[in-house]
């Protein structure tokens, strides 16, 4: 058996950015399967897990290195497939019918993705010198002049969204992320549909077609809307994996708009935060992971106090969190960094919306980090719940090491990638990807900053130690002179934090509707579709004269027709 | 070493030296509003001596390590804060790009260690204060960013203070312009909200949730948090100097002009704080969502026209 077809450039090529992709997808393999070996432990059909796992990876790396685009769109497909059979590990009630969902959307974008394909044969000349077999997307550069090629970019970039989790394609996401087991969704919908779909949106925007400023920002507009639409979302969320699923929607949105942005600053800043991204957020799942198999639930209301149990996944848990709402100097600031500076500098270029980007990517941030406090509190700090019995209580310890291992290792990466960002993976993956370094003059050195920000804290353990802290004591909670054991209905559990948020002016509604799920693409095309098939039930009620009448109206249209 | 320099004595010990003479103003005035005598000079400085002094308790049932290195982090980011502010007020040239984003992002550092303090401690009352300051932060951060855009704005959409500030000096303060008048108001709005004092002191709240997230605190991890929000009441008011009243400089005449600029915004906030109830934070949040944020759009939609 030979492997030469991988050398063929017809096929494949390994250039910086798909080497850059293909790495993560690797290191992201390899951490989940370790994982994976602690949580599933015990479960039925364990090698077809694996197998379906290892079979992911072999697919992701093919379309990762993919060059003709039928070849990709394989690769992909077979993608949604997998998708579809690892969602379904899951033992919540509702499992298949999400594993449906996600399969029915990504599949549907697929389809899309093929017209999209069919169509850019057509732009570049059916025959020669392109067959539509041999579509090279190094070979292309199609200019989005006129509205056949706009048309095709929309069908192709559905598919790079869809997988990604952007609005309007999102709704399988936080399905996926309650239903599915956390290893596949640490794994898919967090880190490698993300790496993938951003990659694929990235080519497409880069080197497939010759984006446009209105295109660029339609880009910009939907990766705003992303961002704040599902971050939303995520405050009123009650339980932890369903709002950890909103935000893995919320944060593509920073990507799109690195993207959209255009300039090299902005694009390199949205490759940036899909590695960062992929990450922090796959340490997120992680640690929540962890702790709803110690604790047995996911729901917010029943958690609570477990950083005292579990204080390597509090540690991790905590600093992606920090990661994920950009505080310096962790690797989600320097990437947002990036993405706001390209954001500023299509404002110099013109135009005025730049503003509506920017306040709505900064505001994004502040909501990113409301609703993790609310995780962190519920989950990690404040009381512990008093629902739960004494016995399962004391069930609550340190997960395994296999288990707390690729949180370690993430959580460490989110730090190097934000102290050492210039130094590292901006040298190294991204600035490479799109050709050069894109290092504007005295850029945020984050390794100084973080170097400053150890000082000060140095400062303040100096003051602990000039102060009293050697002279520390235990003492009960101050509640005002009553004894907080003996009152459990004083527990605040953090899950109604934002009701306040959820009741006021206008998003009293807009919460209302999305609740009952009116912006749910699958839901509504659902509805729709049912509609139409009442309509044609309708027709079909197995009474002869109808059937009858409608053969004679069929026939006078018919003769009508030919008629005249 | 420079940065070392920089760090140590302009970001933590001048700026906690004004800070405190900050405090004692703010005291000052406030007594005087209310017919006493007030404290004297160095009553600020005493008081965190002081509590240094005293035992540290822990509550039971907190998590221990999170509760004691909050304030460490909190104070820490304050101290970047300020020196960050203290290069690009000082020397212009130095700062760089971007560090506009740097400024904001750090300044809402202390705002987060005392929520997770709060969240550690274990004790219900803080947990509801940190919700409420949590809340608060999201109420002011729109309308924040918004005004805060109008000098970048202005200064031709660079996000670098020092240009901001350069900026200034060629074509006068953003505050003498329309757009940067109605942005100032804003940022005091939403400073006085970032201070946590009257009429947004929800989340501590002292009559109702005694402190909130600072109930349990005591002794020497007080003392932190006292000197950190003390410096935020410098460095705050520095940070509005630097975006909307033409920065500092320290030659000459304009010694005067700037402790006077910088006077006159702590007199500002002093006021309103004595001079207005405790709104609910529903309220709050309304506020900033609506009259405020608008209030914000309007002066970028000025300032974008060139007003």
């Amino acid at each position: 058996m030979s492997f030469d077809f991988l050398k063929d450039p017809q096929l494949f090529r390994y250039d910086a950015l798909s080497k850059f992709v293909g790495v993560f997808v690797a290191l992201f393999f390899v951490l989940v399967v370790i994982y994976s070996i602690g949580y599933m432990r015990g479960r039925k059909g364990l090698l077809r897990y694996y197998l379906c796992t290892l079979a992911t990876f072999v697919a992701s790396l093919g379309a990762v290195f993919a060059n003709n685009m039928l070849v990709f769109l394989c690769f992909w497909g077979f993608l949604g497939l997998l998708l579809y059979l690892l969602i379904a590990f899951g033992r919540n009630e509702r499992t298949p019918a999400t594993a449906k969902k996600a399969f029915i959307i990504i599949g549907g974008s697929d389809a899309l993705m093929l017209l999209g394909i069919v169509i850019l044969w057509q732009l570049n000349g059916p025959g020669e010198p392109m067959s539509i077999l041999s579509l090279r997307m190094d070979a292309l550069s199609q200019p989005l002049n006129g509205s056949l090629a706009v048309l095709g970019y929309l069908c192709l970039a559905a598919g790079a969204l869809a997988k990604a989790g952007a609005m309007p394609f999102h709704t399988w996401v936080p399905d996926t992320a309650e239903d599915a087991p956390i290893p596949v969704t640490a794994y898919l919908p967090a880190s490698l549909d993300k790496l993938l779909g951003i990659y694929f949106l990235g080519r497409l925007s880069l080197e497939v077609f010759r984006m446009t400023t209105g295109m660029n920002t339609v880009l910009m507009a939907l990766g705003s809307f992303t961002i704040i639409a599902a971050v939303m979302m995520a405050l009123i969320q009650h339980d932890m994996r369903r709002l950890l699923g909103y935000h893995a929607v919320s944060q593509v949105g920073y990507m799109i708009l690195g993207i959209g942005t255009g300039n090299p600053i902005g694009i390199a800043g949205g490759l940036f935060h899909m590695l960062n991204n992929a990450i922090y957020k796959s340490c997120l799942f992680l640690s929540a992971g962890a702790v709803s198999k110690r604790a047995g639930t996911n729901d917010l209301a029943k958690l609570g106090g477990f950083a005292r149990v579990m204080p390597v996944t509090f540690s991790t848990f905590l600093i992606s969190s920090l990661a994920i709402s950009g505080v310096p100097p962790f690797n989600g600031f320097a990437s947002k960094w990036l993405v706001y500076q390209g954001v500023i500098e299509t404002g110099q270029s013109g135009g005025d919306l730049w503003v509506v980007w920017l306040v709505a990517a900064m505001f994004g941030s502040a909501l990113t980090l409301a609703s993790f406090m609310k995780l962190t509190h519920s989950i990690f700090l404040g009381q512990p719940s008093t629902d739960v019995p004494a016995e399962q209580m004391l069930k609550r310890r340190e997960t395994g090491f296999s288990m707390w291992l690729p949180t370690v290792v993430l959580a460490f990466l989110s730090v190097v990638f934000g102290v050492f960002a210039l130094q590292v993976p901006l040298r190294l993956f991204v600035f490479p990807s799109i050709g050069g370094d894109v290092v504007a003059p005295g850029i945020w050195s984050s390794g100084l900053a973080s170097l400053l920000l150890v000082i000060g804290i140095v400062v303040g353990f100096l003051i602990y130690l000039a102060g009293s802290l050697r002279k520390s004591r235990l003492v009960e909670p101050f509640v005002g002179g009553e004894d907080l054991s003996k009152m459990p209905e004083m527990r605040v559990s953090g899950v109604d934090f934002y009701e306040t948020v959820q009741g006021t002016g206008v998003l009293k509604g807009i919460y209302r509707a999305a609740l009952k799920k009116l912006f749910d693409i699958y839901d509504v095309l659902a509805g729709f579709l049912g509609w139409i098939g009442q309509g044609l039930a309708a027709l079909h009620n197995g009474i002869l004269p109808r059937y009858l009448s409608w053969c004679l109206v069929g026939m006078v249209v018919l003769f009508f027709v030919l008629i005249r | 070493m420079i940065y070392l320099f920089y760090l140590l004595v302009y970001g933590f010990l001048l700026t906690a030296a004004l800070g405190l003479f900050a405090s004692w103003v703010d005291r000052k005035v406030t007594a005087r509003v209310q017919y006493r005598i007030g404290p004297p000079l160095l009553q600020p400085l005493i008081d965190i001596v002081k509590l240094m002094g005293k035992e540290t308790l822990i509550p039971r049932g907190a998590s221990r390590n999170t509760f004691l290195l909050s304030p460490v982090a909190g104070l820490s980011s304050v101290i970047l804060a300020s020196a960050l502010l203290w290069v690009v007020g000082l020397r212009p040239g130095d700062g760089f790009l971007g560090d506009w984003i740097v400024a904001i992002y750090l300044l809402t550092i202390p705002s987060i260690s005392i929520i997770v303090g709060g969240f550690a401690s274990g004790n219900p009352l803080a947990s509801l204060g940190s919700s409420r300051e949590m809340k608060l932060v999201l109420a002011y951060e729109l309308p924040f960013v918004l005004a805060a855009l109008v000098p970048v704005i202005r200064a031709g959409l660079i996000l670098r203070l020092g240009d901001i500030v350069v900026a200034q000096q060629i074509a006068g303060a953003t505050a003498t312009s329309l757009s940067g008048i109605i942005a100032l108001i804003v940022a005091i709005l939403c400073v006085q909200a970032k201070l946590a004092l009257v009429p947004f002191d929800i989340p501590e709240a002292e009559t109702e949730i005694i402190h909130g997230p600072l109930v349990d605190y005591s002794g020497s991890s007080l003392a932190l948090y006292r000197l950190m929000k003390n410096m935020l009441l410098f460095t705050l008011p520095f940070f509005l100097v630097i975006l909307y009243l033409g920065g500092i400089r320290l030659t000459g005449i304009h010694i005067l002009w700037s402790v006077l600029k910088y006077l006159v915004l702590v007199a500002i906030i002093t006021v309103i704080r004595n001079t207005n109830p405790r709104v609910r934070i529903d309220q709050a949040l309304r506020f900033f969502w609506g009259p405020v944020t608008i209030l914000s759009v309007i002066a970028v939609v000025l300032a974008v026209l060139g007003l």
